[in-house]
């Protein structure tokens, strides 16, 4: 159990009003496009108007005559200092600036750079590129054709195959399959869709002539990993290169990658000897930076009569556009999408995911997830409606049936996992009867009978967050360990910094409340600091929900070994021994006399001028985390639709939202990152698709065709939560972040499909838009 | 980007008049709002170019027109063409096949364009396209109508006038527009 700590200390379980947004709230944040530096000049990327084409030449003299232009870059200039390529996170090259041919549209092909923006952009209007059309290939299903184009000749293996990764015993799998008396499967393809975070990619690279210090503001998730791939690419000694993530306007893993425009910014700056900005616009952050899913999934569930679930199989096309620029750790091809059993029981289980090329823009980063945890999660819940429609069983009651018990925890799952807690049943049975789920299908049935369309929509999701431990995890050989320096200076105030970094998660609130809860120091009196790779100690950084639990735990176990020091010196000053001495959020007191006792601030001033015989001064400490587990958040969310039937259009009435992150450090933030989360679930069912013509042409390239939810077709979020603390995380948190993202695309789908079941409507792809539905029912006859 | 167009539009003149027209393809180049043949190869091949503006990105294409069917006899005409942007934007590709039937009332002109756009423009869908390939049908339609009565009156054909690109887009836009917002989709005109 947590200590209740009282509201002027504000520990965990307070709803601390978020410390970041006065500055926000009032305009001051400080985002990369708000650094101005004396001198500083502007980029601006010439993009590909071709999916797939030869580059015949680049003539830049028009540009370079635009006044104010000082530099074009192009391909071969960089391929002169051996930078047309870059490693990606995963295994693969990306070319920074084409060189030869192209392989996406709105692939970078030049570099301008000006005085003013404006030029830049005229400028790089009149770079003229000759390009020659080569065969395009859109369709992943047509990747490993015979006549298939090779889009990757510069690869050893002449193939569009980028990797084949199964898990699971397939033999047992099929064996289970063979001897079911039930079987069901499901094809669902989860659209390609992009993170579009409000402030878009960019960065300012300010390479000092006279130090030879390369400084870098950096839209970047991960600013030290990306200090140390910029020096091993980039061949600049580590330390001098700093890079800041300031301000950070959303993320949700479009800023973990590193992409050609910052690259082309450093260079220039390195050319130039001053300060390139480069920002991109709304479309080329849509159409060229790390886009999300993607995945062509078919499940099949073997099971009993009676509805116990006996073997899962699963098969999955990736399709990673031209290059595989996945942000994935290192030993997991396909992410953790074998978290694909969720939070059922199933004796056997077998997973197999093949990537490909295609001529698209590269990625298949984490959209608020951990690595492919969405999409399995939409895949098991999408087959358990569908096995319960096949069984003619309540959708709840399956799940119910087939829920790993509260007892069974630690759970070892079929495809190696190991499920640190959990109770599954207590989420669903809060949601359902928050929903009045046996009076919703009631009102159903009714409905139907008068030939009306409602559906009831759930997902009983399981999370798998907190990457993670040394011995698996790792990016680009980074372990992904994360960490915490805490400063307490003699006044008792403090200064914290962390390897991770806030893009909105309210990390200025949440980790000083941490340390109030384990110090007793005000929240108000601590300063946290992130994002300066000079100042803070080494981490990966924040995605994946994996800052509660990563550096969450450092900040903790930081706060103990100051509280262990505090002891030593409050032991001092009360001239008792250490082991007379009690702890409650704020002080020492010796046992039995309360009254004896020394506050954190008094202990903190000692520590600078009365410090104890033999003893370092200061009261400081650091810790480099490595959690022994992931953490598996979970919770069941119903959602409940009414359909028109003339015309399609979906309503989404109700939406219940049962949540379990273990222990909360904030419920205010907790229930944010519901509500942001579930919006976004809501954009990417109904919305959300970036798609490309069969000439590759991006058809979601733009906010008018890439919407994005607003209050108008949002609904209000009911929502409530049970608690099952992580047992092996120092303050039993899990993460929370990326859980209504990954759980709630189900629910919705779910709901729709339901409310057109006894039509005999299985599956749906996203997104769901109004005529998709009236295209079904004028096929059933249902609309006019 | 494909799309089909299909457009019909009936003149008040004998078929084989229009005919005579429809056939030649340096008239029918000349009623296309902002194109020109700039060279004619032999007979059935010429170079051409076309500037179209659509939103922000304008776009000068030089390509070459083929005539790739005459059938006298259906009074049918097959034209293909392809081009590539100036700048490396876009490239598009078109087969036109126009037909003449004679009515009572004069002749009905049915045209079908297979339309291919890659690149930069592809990206405003199929909305723009269509919109702005009405407005550029609607001009050509006036071009049409008024050089076939020009040829009563006259001998010599009149200048080809340059086409208002902005305005044709202003036009398509405001159609799109009012198509989203509500308002009448009929007035042709620009805001």
């Amino acid at each position: 159990m947590i200590q209740q700590t009282s509201p002027e200390i504000g520990g965990m379980g307070h709803s601390v009003k978020r410390k970041e947004d006065r500055r926000f709230l009032l305009g001051k944040g400080n985002y990369v496009d708000d650094i101005h530096l004396p001198h500083m000049v502007y980029g601006q990327l010439v993009r590909s108007p071709f999916a797939h084409a030869l580059i015949k030449s680049v003539n830049t003299e028009a540009a370079m005559r635009v006044p104010g232009v000082l530099a074009v870059i192009t391909g071969e200039d960089l391929a002169k200092a051996g930078l047309a390529w870059m490693p990606t996170l995963f295994f693969d090259k990306q070319m920074v600036l084409a060189t030869g041919k192209v392989l996406f549209q709105s692939q970078e092909v030049a570099f301008v750079v000006a005085e003013t923006r404006f030029a830049a952009a005229d400028a790089a209007e009149l770079v003229e590129v000759d390009y020659e059309e080569l065969p395009v290939l859109v369709d992943p299903h047509h990747a490993l054709d015979a006549d298939a184009p090779i889009l990757r000749p510069d690869r050893e293996e002449k193939s569009n195959h980028i990797f084949h990764w199964e898990v699971g015993d397939r033999a047992a799998t099929a064996k289970a399959f063979e001897k079911a008396p039930v079987r069901t499967e499901v094809t669902a393809v989860f659209q390609r869709c992009h993170p579009a975070p409000l402030e878009t990619c960019g960065c300012v690279a300010d390479f000092n002539t006279a130090t030879e210090r390369l400084t870098v503001w950096l839209t970047s998730q991960a600013p030290h990993a990306h200090r140390t791939l910029f020096a091993l690419v980039g061949g600049i000694p580590e330390n001098n290169i700093r890079v800041i993530s300031p301000d950070i306007g959303g993320g949700f893993g479009n800023k973990v990658p590193i992409y050609p425009g910052y690259v082309c910014a450093v260079v220039a700056s390195l050319k130039l000897g001053r300060p390139v900005k480069w920002v991109e616009t709304r479309s080329e952050n849509l159409q060229s930076t790390g886009f999300a899913r993607d995945y062509h999934m078919r499940a099949e569930i073997a099971s009993e009569s009676d509805g116990t679930v006996k073997a899962l199989r699963v098969q999955t096309l990736a399709d990673h556009g031209a290059f595989n620029a996945a942000a994935q750790p290192t030993k997991f091809p396909a992410g953790l999408f074998s978290i694909c059993t969720g939070s059922y029981k199933f004796p056997n289980a077998f997973c197999e995911v093949d990537g490909v090329y295609t001529n698209k823009a590269p990625g298949g980063i984490a959209y608020r997830c951990s690595f492919r945890v969405t999409e399995a999660s939409y895949l098991i819940e999408r087959a358990m409606d569908v096995l319960a429609y096949q069984l003619n069983t309540d959708p709840a009651e399956l799940r119910l049936k087939n829920f790993i018990r509260p007892d069974e925890f630690p759970y070892e799952t079929p495809l190696g996992w190991s499920y640190d807690s959990g109770n599954y049943a207590a989420a669903m049975n809060k949601a359902l009867e928050i929903a009045g789920y046996r009076e919703l299908r009631k009102e159903q049935e009714e409905k139907r009978r008068r030939g009306e369309l409602m559906g009831i929509g759930l997902s009983s999701f399981t999370e798998v967050v907190g990457a993670g431990p040394a011995h698996t995890f790792d990016i680009a050989g980074l372990k992904m360990f994360d960490s915490c320096e805490i400063r307490i200076h003699p006044t008792g105030k403090a200064i914290a910094r962390l390897g991770t970094k806030s893009q909105g998660q309210g990390h200025e609130t949440t980790f000083p409340q941490i340390i109030a809860q384990e110090l007793g120091i005000p929240v108000s009196d601590i300063t946290l600091e992130e994002g300066d790779t000079d100042t803070a100690p080494y981490g990966l950084g924040t995605y994946a929900s994996r800052s509660t639990p990563v550096a969450g735990g450092a900040t903790s176990v930081a706060s103990r070994k100051i509280r262990e020091k505090a002891r030593k010196i409050a032991a001092h000053l009360l001239e008792v021994s250490e082991e007379d001495l009690e702890w409650e959020p704020g002080k020492f007191f010796v046992k039995g006399a309360p009254s004896k006792a020394k506050t954190i601030q008094e202990i903190a001033f000692a520590a600078y001028t009365n410090i104890p015989p033999g003893m370092e001064a200061g009261l400081e400490a650091v810790d480099y985390y490595d959690p022994p587990n992931l953490t598996f958040p979970f919770g069941t969310y119903i959602c409940v639709v009414d359909i028109d039937k003339g015309t399609g259009e979906i309503k989404v009435r109700r939406f219940i939202a049962v949540d379990d992150c273990g222990n909360i450090i904030n419920p205010m933030i907790v229930e944010g990152q519901i509500h942001g989360g579930l919006a976004e679930g809501l954009g990417i069912a109904f919305m959300q698709l970036i798609s490309y013509d069969e000439s590759g042409n991006v058809q979601g390239g733009n906010f008018m065709d890439y919407l994005l939810p607003t209050a108008v077709e949002t609904p209000y979020w009911e929502t409530d939560k049970t608690c099952t603390p992580s047992p092996h995380h120092p303050i039993g948190a899990k993460g929370v972040g990326e859980s209504p993202n990954v759980g709630s695309p189900a629910a919705f789908v779910n709901a729709v499909v339901d409310a057109l079941s006894h039509l005999g409507v299985r599956h749906i792809d996203m997104p769901i838009a109004s005529w998709k539905v009236w295209q079904i029912l004028k096929e059933k006859g249902v609309a006019a | 980007m494909a799309v089909r167009i299909e457009k019909s539009f009936r003149v008040p003149e004998p078929i084989e008049k229009v005919w005579a027209l429809l056939k030649d393809p340096r008239a029918v180049a000349n009623f296309v709002p902002g194109a020109k043949i700039t060279e004619a190869l032999d007979d059935r091949n010429f170079k051409g170019a076309i500037s179209v503006k659509v939103g922000p990105a304008v776009t000068d294409f030089k390509g070459e027109l083929h005539v790739e069917r005459v059938d006298e006899q259906n009074h049918e005409v097959q034209l293909d063409g392809k081009g590539q942007d100036i700048r490396g934007k876009s490239s598009a590709s078109m087969k036109l096949i126009g037909k003449l039937n004679a009515r009572d009332d004069g002749t009905e002109v049915k045209t079908v364009s297979e339309v291919n756009v890659v690149g930069i423009l592809a990206q405003f869908g199929g909305r723009m396209i269509y919109d702005v390939s009405d407005v550029m049908f609607r001009e050509f339609v006036k071009r049409f109508q008024e050089r076939l009565q020009h040829i009563e009156t006259e001998a010599e054909p009149g200048p080809s006038e340059p086409v208002n690109a902005a305005k044709v887009v202003s036009s398509a836009l405001s159609r799109s527009v009012r198509r989203v917002f509500g308002g009448s989709d009929d007035s042709g005109e620009g805001f």
